[in-house]
């Protein structure tokens, strides 16, 4: 038999856990991610950096009409600096994102067709360059010449030949 | 050219034939080490006739008409035809052709047809790896060469050969030839010139006084600049070693489309601007960062890119880069002494 001190504290106790839970749903929306989860996000990161990659090395004939791709200039996305954008870019006249300015390249030195600035190509071309670049401080605005980063084996990340660089 | 290079070369080994008997006959009457040195190094002992050349390379032809590189080449040319004094002869030191294509290196022989001088060229890995050399070989001759000019012994490798990668994964030619053209692949692996062409070497200079002044050519450099992009030759080690008796020798090479200087020993080294496009300079420290051109501007695209030339006389050489636009540092703009 409980007294009913006993009930109250059982009470008060069941109160406490139920709003507690409730404050735990309040601040955090969901459990956190677990480790297959984030495995799994991270290789939807990394097949879109592979995807950019092979844009980067001419797998989109619309982005050039003369042959050239941005690999032909930016060698492991050598001197694309993603982390200085966004930044002042001297020939859109504007402060631009990377986005805009691998376009000028793609209508300018490759003489192809802009890409969609917000399409998958585009997210996965400014994906692959800033894969490469990790770890690089962020530094907006950056404009002196800045060496490109090592890329010490392979192509930088875990990766499965998608046959661009081997046939075309 | 081909006629004085086998006149001075004959008179050359005729002369260095005379020596080999007068060094041996000195030795067998006991002449003391001193002499037999001055009498064999006498009537090989050259001296340098100032004179200059030219190099063209990396205009990476596309098969497409009317191309922007055509035009650039043929740019080339003009500015080299111009130069007063006229160079006596141009070396072209590889990538002719962007994918190794027949049309692409007949368009090249066409537009370097209207130089006013000889030619010399050395191929890159452009213009070899759809077919092995055979079209390159078939219009250029071997690749591999030495010939005397004014006193000076110049020496053409083709260092851009690397281990089969090909045949054990099944490629095509034009898979192969793909796989070559991606700077950073990670498949191709690192440059050399290989054992057949070092014994070139060995046998070709073996007979020259170490006073003789040497230039060599390749596609790639002749030091460990960036291994990653074949900013190497992996025996370079061995040539700088056979080439270690003489003096001084110049290394003037191509497939860095940049302007680059560096020096160790007797040996003094120079990357030339491409007709092309420019590359960026890797993430590596250099001992003569001076060398190194202004960041070019893509919105100029003739920026970063020209020809050079190089005066050789008695006190050495000197490098001048002629760029397209202006995007030479004060230094560059000096000459780099080599």
């Amino acid at each position: 038999m409980k007294t009913p001190k006993q009930s109250i504290r059982i009470y008060l106790t069941v109160g406490a856990v139920v709003l507690g839970s409730f404050g735990t749903v309040a601040i955090f929306a969901r459990a956190p991610f677990t480790d297959a989860q984030l495995a799994e996000q991270k290789q939807e990161l990394l097949e879109v950096v592979n995807k950019g990659r092979d844009l980067w090395h001419g797998s989109n004939p619309s982005m050039s009409t003369n042959g050239l791709a941005c690999g032909n200039c930016h060698p492991d996305a050598a001197a694309s600096n993603p982390q200085t954008f966004p930044k002042w870019v001297p020939q859109l006249n504007a402060v631009a994102p990377m986005r805009e300015m691998i376009n000028w390249c793609i209508v300018h030195p490759q003489n192809g067709t802009a890409l969609d600035v917000s399409g998958p190509d585009m997210v996965a071309l400014e994906a692959y360059a800033a894969y490469l670049y990790r770890g690089e401080k962020i530094e907006p605005g950056y404009t002196v010449p800045t060496p490109p980063i090592p890329v010490k084996s392979g192509v930088g990340y875990p990766w499965k030949p998608s046959g661009v660089g081997v046939d075309k | 050219m081909s006629e004085s290079k086998d006149l001075s070369r004959r008179h050359f080994l005729g002369l260095a034939g005379q020596a080999g008997v007068a060094s041996f006959a000195a030795r067998a009457i006991g002449f003391n080490l001193g002499l037999v040195e001055l009498i064999h190094a006498e009537p090989t002992k050259t001296a340098v006739t100032p004179f200059s050349f030219a190099i063209i390379t990396d205009s990476h032809l596309f098969s497409i008409p009317n191309h922007k590189f055509d035009r650039a080449l043929e740019d080339a040319v003009a500015q080299v035809n111009a130069l007063t004094p006229a160079p006596d002869f141009v070396v072209y030191t590889g990538d002719i052709a962007q994918n190794g294509r027949e049309d692409q290196l007949v368009k090249g022989q066409k537009i370097l047809a209207n130089l006013k001088m000889p030619l010399k060229v050395i191929p890159g890995e452009h213009d070899w790896y759809l077919d092995m050399g055979k079209t390159w070989n078939g219009m250029f001759g071997k690749e591999t060469w030495s010939f005397d000019h004014k006193g000076v012994h110049l020496i053409g490798l083709n260092s851009i050969l690397v281990k089969d990668f090909w045949t054990g994964s099944g490629m095509t030619p034009l898979q192969r030839m793909s796989t070559m053209e991606m700077l950073e692949s990670p498949i191709a692996g690192p440059w050399g010139v290989r054992e057949a062409q070092l014994e070139f070497l060995r046998k070709d200079v073996a007979k020259l006084s170490p006073s003789t002044a040497v230039v060599i050519f390749t596609h790639s450099p002749l030091w460990d600049y960036y291994p990653r992009w074949n900013f190497q030759t992996q025996d370079a080690p061995e040539i700088r070693e056979i080439l270690g008796k003489f003096d001084h020798v110049v290394s003037l090479h191509g497939h860095v489309h940049q302007t680059i200087y560096n020096k160790f020993g007797n040996f003094s080294s120079a990357g030339a601007l491409s007709t092309s496009w420019p590359w960026p300079y890797p993430p590596v420290a250099l001992d003569y960062p001076g060398s190194q051109m202004n960041q070019s501007d893509p919105a100029n695209t003739k920026d970063g890119m020209g020809t050079q030339h190089v005066s050789l006389g008695a006190s050495g050489g000197v490098v001048t880069y002629d760029p397209f636009a202006n995007s030479l540092t004060p230094w560059l703009k000096d000459g780099v002494k080599v």
